[in-house]
């Protein structure tokens, strides 16, 4: 059997820099203090290279371009790689995080020989500007050895590949440490040396698991692979026989697929909360629609009710010959919490979802927000609005016991007192906050009644202007 | 109307006051408040500094402290006290002591039963009761106030402030209710957190890192407003009504202890019942005197005895030098080396007392000149033990006076630039990686205007504003106390329990304690402290003087070493100095034959020469051609001259300089020390300028010319933080001698001692290896049959035998056993050893590894394959016949090559005894038209060559600009590399990261002294590629 084994040495590093026009040296780092976790090949020219300091890699290139490591955009981006080989090559096995072990029979037959495939590799790597090392093997671990010490060959030759693994310096090989270390105080550089001590003898000198090890590279003991399935992903497509005009005409159709939908999210237990409803066009235009719920949901009555709110708002703007349904987002199902198993269920949760998401499928997912305090002592920026949020459970907001006076009608910009307050009911109240982002206040508060009566929220900035910053009721 | 202000933080409290002592304190005299206290959270470590600032103002300091007792629920229980005199002040250190000793380094808790174990009857309570205290029910917080005044027999006050913040009506509702049912009387305060108002990002900065969080996310952390300063007393009297401001200064005046008050009081178990400490210590000096002039004590030497035993019983200083005798006294019981340092350590009492071998009939340091009597400051006498040994003379002194009257005094650790800009940035939340790369590009001599153009340009952040917040918040944060750690060994001891003195907090090792205030405290509250300092050195040279004892076969000494020795200089002057104290480090080798030292005082000079001041000061140059008499020594008057005679003019030591400010510029006594004190703060937090002007116009007063006086200034910038004065330099010349002369005549034993002491100093073991065989020391390898633990003199005590010691990862236990089991004829095998020694498979290994079992097989890879072999086999017992081993199957393995040798020398011993990893190379046919460091010898100076060699030190002095020198080391020995900032820029890579590096330069010479000024750099390291060699890189 032949594997491939693809080698991304710098998979984050590529990534970021394909984002940049002119390529610049550039680092990945990770950890406090920093340290260099990969390094592009024009870095590592200048003296860079991955477990580096920092601060040493800076002292050698001053205007390194340097991002963060984040393990799992890694590890996104590997999968991606993962989806684009998977519709060659079934047998797949991923190695976070940064290789990738196929299988390499399939491709060949595919492919017609090595060669050809070899090429095709390299090419797809390069129009994805990745960088990648390449390598043949006769078992899997050899295989990886190989690809990352960077001594692949496009060959499929028992014995080239044998003598190249043989060659490889005991340093590339991922052994332990104190493994390498007794290795090579046997005067022993190059794995070829080690396969040839018998393996009983060696047994006894190593720990078993390294001998393992070493036969599972050799290919005398077996090494199963878990190979790769790509992530699950709902799709159903119908095509219409004839033109659908009106949205209402779209609903009988999707019926079936919901109800599709709510068996595979019953037999795997699990929910949605996004759907996306692709329409197509006799003129051959798509439009795409995405359905969302504030919750995670799996009834074919939810969703259709949504999709019909949805359907509503937006008319569709040409015939539609096909359609097809998607779901790549599933949710792990919660318990029901606050539920007894056998009085009666009336989850205000569920409805608080229910009324939340048929508001956003009429108005647009955007259009609902949720007001929420935010800890800040100017008025203005101590509360926001924020996308919807499943409600939490209660005793998680904080409680103020003496809450500071606010007015409940904080008015949207401080506007200048025009007459002179008749009482003077509370204050000052000083607030100085804000230096850090340009927005500083300085001002002192009062609470006060107008000659009309109404009681005003005012204040006196640092200027000595009065203004008027909201109303009690 | 006044106002005296009860409760202040500063920022002693870290990470919340956001204002220095002297800025609190110059503010409140500002003002005019008629006091300050100054009462930091758990400690009085700011009282000293607001002491200094408020000495001699109307302003009086009142010393207090802030406590938090955690409560099982609710809000803790929050009060300040204030000490009311002496005794009110011994209350609050004992009550900081136990709340501090029970909680890890930097924190305190303190439990409300505290309140009730400790007497704190002439301690005043003043309660927040309102501070986070909303929601407590008035019953509940009344009884809280009825338990406090029972434990302060009534002295409780009601504390209420005023911030304008929300609610504050409603508190102040409570407060008056809370005080009409307890009878107590609520007074003003400000809970001050900084000096002025307009340290509120500063504050908002302290908060935000407190909680780890950046400012944009503080939220409620920080405060609403910036009214927590020391507001003017126009504003108070709106803010709060007449009599709680009275109430202020009814409290201010019942505090009547001032910290001057407190006066160290030694220990008097050191005085016998009979004798006072002036006899005593005239008696112990008399009996010195036998010791040290057998043969009569010179006429000269009597008189200056005299002197300065009047003069230490005039500042009753006796204490103090009992004490050191006692410590001094008993290292040299233990026969632990040590010698002291610093003003009034060279003088003849005590030559006398032991503690110090400089002897006063050799040099004429002037004792007087190190104790003066109208600067009424201790005197600093500095001990160097030996580092091995230091912890030893530690225990005594716990031992001998207890823990509870002796500790360790603090140093505190303050925000330098580079911790600053971090701290700042990480409360802007700047992404820390581009705060690290900003770091690194930072030229920090550079203009204000281009740091903020820095920022800017690394994107740090694009906001202009910000730029400026950032420079000045790094700008205030610099200098700012971070946290107190222990001092390397300044002990200060009493004769009462030390935390009726000042506190006691644990440190960050276990077992050891510091007090709350550091040197500068102790210094300007007039207490002394004892330094005992390890210093490497001093182990070597004692055990280099046994080794020398056992070959002589009679005790040698340090005093039986002859004085003055021609070839010991001869040595010195060719710059042959590696592993001599002091005068070792590449710029002290040049200078060497520079400066050619031909007698004792040469060496202080040698040894104060190659620092920062002098050299910044241009003072080198001056010295040196004077020294080769290419310049005349003069002089611009009489006083000058007494100043500066004994250095031919130049000022080369920091009292010089001190001295010359007084007699050039015309400073006063005063002045001068105020300038000796900025100096040594100057690292920190000082400013010179100040002093520039006056030293600058002084000195064109009376007739000096401007460039002398720029260059003095310029010379004091050098010498502030790293300030070598006289009387170090000269008991350091003293040990360089030493150790020159142990080179010179006992080379063997010499590098013997260094090699034992690991680790010291400024070379590997490798390094001193090489030197010691090109000093014709015969070395001997490591070996399981010869070689003792440490390493040792065989052969008549000519040959240097490595010890197992040198071997990596060998534990000291296995080390002994192989020793001690050894049998009179050798180990005959490894499984001999093993059961003898009772070796554990990984010692075997390493020992294998080290290529110790060259007297039982001659090939490393046998052994070890066979060792590996007979791990899991059952042991035999002892006395039974071990069979041999070997038994398994013949197997291949590759005989170790010459390089697969030498690379498991480096890899387990860091050296090794085989050819030089560069002979290997060239051998090989490598580095073709490389010279070695001998061959350079022989070249014409400017002639193009090309060097090779392991790197082993990159340096690049601060007095040099921009140049970096690099150390290469071939089979011949080492060669200087000198490359220019510009080389250097273009060539970074192989610079920084070579450790085998290739160097096309053109040669330059200074008598025997070689540079290679590098061109091309070339690196090689991958010929090398398993070797680790250590390079010393910019240190």
């Amino acid at each position: 059997m032949l594997w491939l084994y693809l080698h991304f040495p710098h998979l984050l590093l590529d990534h970021v820099r394909r984002s940049r026009e002119n390529p610049v040296a550039t680092a990945i780092v990770e950890g406090s203090p920093p340290q260099v976790r990969q390094a592009c090949p024009l870095a590592q020219q200048q003296g860079v290279s991955p477990g580096m300091r920092l601060k040493t890699a800076l002292s050698l290139v001053p205007d390194l371009a340097i991002a963060q490591l984040k393990p799992s955009q890694e590890h996104v981006i590997l999968e991606q790689q993962a989806r684009w080989l998977y519709r060659y090559a079934a047998q797949l096995v991923l190695y976070p995080p940064d290789g990738l072990l196929l299988e390499a029979s399939s491709l060949l037959r595919l492919y017609g020989n090595l060669d050809s495939l070899w090429q095709a590799l390299i090419q797809a790597a390069s129009r994805r500007q990745l960088t990648l090392r390449l390598a043949t093997g006769l078992t899997p671990k050899a295989t990886r050895l190989l690809a990352r010490a960077d001594r692949g060959q496009c060959t499929q030759d028992t014995a080239t590949l044998t003598r190249t693994l043989n060659q490889l310096p005991l340093a590339d090989t991922e052994l332990e440490p104190g493994t390498l270390t007794r290795l090579r105080r046997l005067g022993l550089t190059h794995l070829g040396e080690v396969f040839q001590l018998p393996p009983k003898e060696l047994a006894r000198r190593l720990d078993p698991d390294t001998l393992a090890f070493l036969q599972r590279i050799q290919g005398s003991r077996p090494d199963p692979q878990a190979f790769w399935q790509p992530p699950h992903r709902f799709h159903q497509h119908i095509d219409f026989i004839c033109d659908v005009e009106q949205t209402q005409g779209l609903l009988f159709p999707l019926h079936p697929m919901l109800s599709e939908l709510e068996e595979d999210l019953q037999w795997r237990q699990v929910d949605t909360d996004r759907l996306q409803l692709t329409l197509h066009h006799r003129d051959g235009d798509t439009q795409t629609l995405s359905v969302c719920r504030s919750g995670p949901e799996h009834r074919a009555s939810a969703f259709l009710e949504l999709i019909r709110l949805r359907l509503e708002s937006h008319p569709l703007n040409a015939p539609v010959c096909a359609m097809a349904l998607t779901v790549t987002r599933f949710l792990p199902r919660d318990t029901p919490s606050g539920t007894d198993l056998l009085g009666e269920t009336f989850d205000l949760r569920e409805a608080w979802q229910t009324l939340t998401s048929r508001l956003q499928a009429r108005l647009g997912e955007q259009a609902l927000q949720q007001l929420a305090p935010h800890a800040d002592h100017r008025p203005e920026r101590a509360w926001v609005t924020t996308p919807l949020q499943r409600p939490r459970k209660p005793g998680a907001e904080r409680s103020w016991s003496h809450p500071p006076a606010r007015p409940l009608w904080l008015l949207p910009a401080p506007e200048p007192l025009q007459q002179s307050p008749e009482h003077w009911l509370a204050g000052p109240e000083r607030i100085c906050s804000g230096w850090w982002d340009g927005r500083q206040v300085q001002r002192d508060y009062y609470t006060a009644q107008l000659p009309d009566g109404q009681v005003a929220w005012i204040f006196r900035d640092v200027r000595d202007g009065w203004f008027i910053h909201g109303w009690f009721g | 109307m006044g106002y005296a202000e009860l409760t202040c933080f500063s920022n002693f409290t870290f990470l919340t006051g956001a204002s220095h002592p002297h800025e609190l304190a110059e503010r409140a005299i500002a003002l005019g408040y008629q006091a300050l206290a100054i009462t930091d959270a758990c400690s009085v470590a700011g009282i000293p500094r607001a002491w200094a600032a408020l000495r001699g103002s109307p302003v009086k300091l009142i010393t207090g402290s802030y406590f938090e007792v955690e409560a099982s629920e609710g809000a803790p229980l929050t009060f300040t006290l204030l000490a009311r005199d002496r005794t009110g002040y011994s209350q609050l250190c004992q009550l900081i002591t136990t709340a501090r000793r029970r909680a890890d380094k930097g924190r305190y808790r303190l439990e409300r039963e505290d309140l009730d174990r400790h007497c704190l009857n002439r301690c005043l309570c003043l309660w927040h009761p309102l501070s986070g205290n909303e929601q407590e029910p008035s019953d509940s917080l009344a009884d809280t106030g009825r338990w406090l005044q029972a434990r302060f027999s009534g002295s409780v006050w009601i504390t209420v402030t005023r911030t304008l913040e929300p609610n504050e009506e409603r508190q102040l509702e409570r407060a008056r209710f809370l005080s009409s049912q307890l009878g107590c009387a609520i007074v003003a305060s400000g809970q001050v957190h900084m000096h002025a108002r307009d340290c509120q990002p500063l504050q908002d900065v302290l908060t935000a890192l407190r909680h780890n969080t950046p400012v944009e996310q503080a939220g409620h952390h920080l405060f609403q407003n910036g009214e927590r300063y020391l507001r003017p007393l126009s504003v108070l009297k709106r803010l709060f009504p007449d009599s709680w401001l009275q109430e202020t200064l009814r409290i201010a005046q019942l505090c009547t202890f001032d910290p001057g008050e407190l006066r160290y009081e030694y220990p008097s178990d050191l005085v016998p019942s009979h004798q006072t400490p002036a006899s005593y210590l005239q008696q112990l000096t008399r009996d010195g005197e036998r010791r040290r002039f057998p043969q009569g004590t010179p006429i000269t030497i009597q008189a200056l005895i005299r002197k300065e035993l009047t003069l230490i019983g005039e500042l009753r200083y006796e204490h103090y030098f009992l004490t050191l005798h006692d410590i001094v006294t008993f290292a040299r019981s233990q026969g632990i080396l040590c010698q002291g340092r610093g003003s009034a350590a060279n003088s003849a009492v005590c030559y006398c007392l032991g503690i110090t071998e400089v002897d006063p009939t050799q040099v004429e340091l002037l004792f007087e000149r190190f104790i003066s009597k109208d600067r009424d400051e201790p005197p600093d006498i500095d001990v160097d033990f030996e580092h091995e040994r230091r912890e030893e003379v530690i225990q005594y002194i716990y031992r001998r006076y207890g823990r509870d009257r002796a500790a360790l005094a603090a140093t505190v650790i303050r925000y330098r630039p580079r911790s600053a800009v971090r701290d700042v940035g990480k409360a802007l939340g700047f992404d820390p990686a581009q705060v690290e790369q900003f770091l690194s590009g930072i030229d920090w001599r550079d203009q204000a205007s281009n740091w903020r153009q820095q920022i800017l340009d690394k994107h740090l952040t694009r906001n202009p504003a910000i730029a400026d917040q950032f420079f000045t918040l790094v700008n205030r944060i610099l200098g700012f106390p971070r946290h107190l750690s222990q001092h390397v060994g300044g002990f200060v001891i009493s004769a009462g329990p030390l935390s009726e003195l000042v506190p006691v907090e644990n440190a960050t090792m276990a077992d050891r304690t510091v007090i709350q205030w550091d040197k500068d405290d102790l210094e300007s509250l007039g207490l002394m402290k004892v330094d005992v300092l390890a210093l490497g050195m001093l182990s070597a040279i004692r055990k280099a003087l046994s080794l020398v004892s056992r070959k002589l076969g009679h005790p040698f000494r340090l005093q039986d070493i002859e004085r003055e020795n021609r070839e010991v200089y001869d040595m010195l002057c060719e710059g042959d100095s590696i592993g001599v104290f002091q005068v070792e480090s590449r710029a002290q080798m040049n200078m060497l034959p520079r400066l050619r030292p031909r007698c004792y005082y040469d060496l202080v000079i040698q040894v104060a020469i190659v620092r920062p001041g002098p050299i910044q000061g241009d003072m080198v140059h001056p010295y040196l051609q004077r020294r080769a008499s290419t310049e005349p020594v003069v002089y611009p008057n009489t006083g000058v001259q007494g100043v500066l005679e004994r250095t031919l003019g130049v000022p080369i030591f920091q009292e010089q300089v001190i001295k010359l400010a007084m007699v050039a510029a015309g400073f006063s006594a005063g002045e001068a020390d105020r300038l000796r004190r900025a100096m040594a703060a100057w690292k920190s937090d000082g400013d010179l300028t100040p002093f520039r002007d006056k030293l600058i116009r002084g000195m064109l007063e009376r007739g000096h010319d401007e460039e002398f006086a720029e260059r003095l200034y310029r010379q004091i910038c050098g010498f502030g933080g790293y300030g070598f004065p006289e009387s170090h330099a000269a008991s350091f010349a003293l040990l360089v001698y030493v150790s020159a002369w142990l080179k010179c005549h006992h080379p063997a034993a010499f590098y013997c001692g260094l090699l034992n002491s690991q680790p010291m100093g400024f070379y590997s073991p490798s390094q001193l290896v090489q030197d010691a065989r090109r000093h014709k020391v015969t070395v001997l390898p490591v070996d399981i049959n010869h070689s003792q633990w440490d390493h040792t003199l065989q052969a008549r005590d000519e040959h240097l035998r490595l010890g197992l010691r040198l071997i990596k990862g060998l534990s000291t236990e296995a080390g002994r056993r192989i020793c001690e089991q050894r049998p009179g004829s050798g180990y005959q095998s490894a499984s001999e050893l093993r059961q003898r020694a009772t070796l554990q498979q990984r010692d075997l290994e390493l020992l294998a590894g080290a290529g110790a079992f060259a007297s039982i097989s001659n090939n490393r890879h046998q052994a070890y394959w066979q060792l590996l072999g007979h791990e899991h086999e059952p042991g035999w017992l002892l006395g039974e016949a071990c069979p041999g081993y070997g038994s398994g199957p013949d197997i291949a393995l590759p005989t170790p090559s010459e390089g697969q040798n030498m690379l498991s020398d480096y890899t387990s011993l860091g050296l090794s005894l085989q050819r030089h990893p560069l002979a290997l190379l060239k051998e090989q046919g490598h580095l073709k038209h490389c010279l070695n460091a001998e061959q350079l010898l022989d070249q014409e100076p400017g002639r193009p060559v090309q060097v090779a060699g392991l790197v082993t030190g990159r340096q690049r002095p601060g007095s040099a600009a921009g140049v970096t020198f690099v150390t290469l080391e071939d089979e011949s020995g080492n060669v200087n590399v000198v490359v220019w900032l510009e080389t250097a820029r273009r060539q970074r890579k192989p610079l920084l990261t070579a450790r085998l590096l290739q160097v096309k330069g053109v040669i330059e010479r200074e008598g025997n002294t070689i540079h290679v000024m590098a061109g091309r750099l070339t690196d090689l390291s991958h010929l090398i590629e398993h070797l680790n060699v250590r390079s010393r890189d910019f240190q």
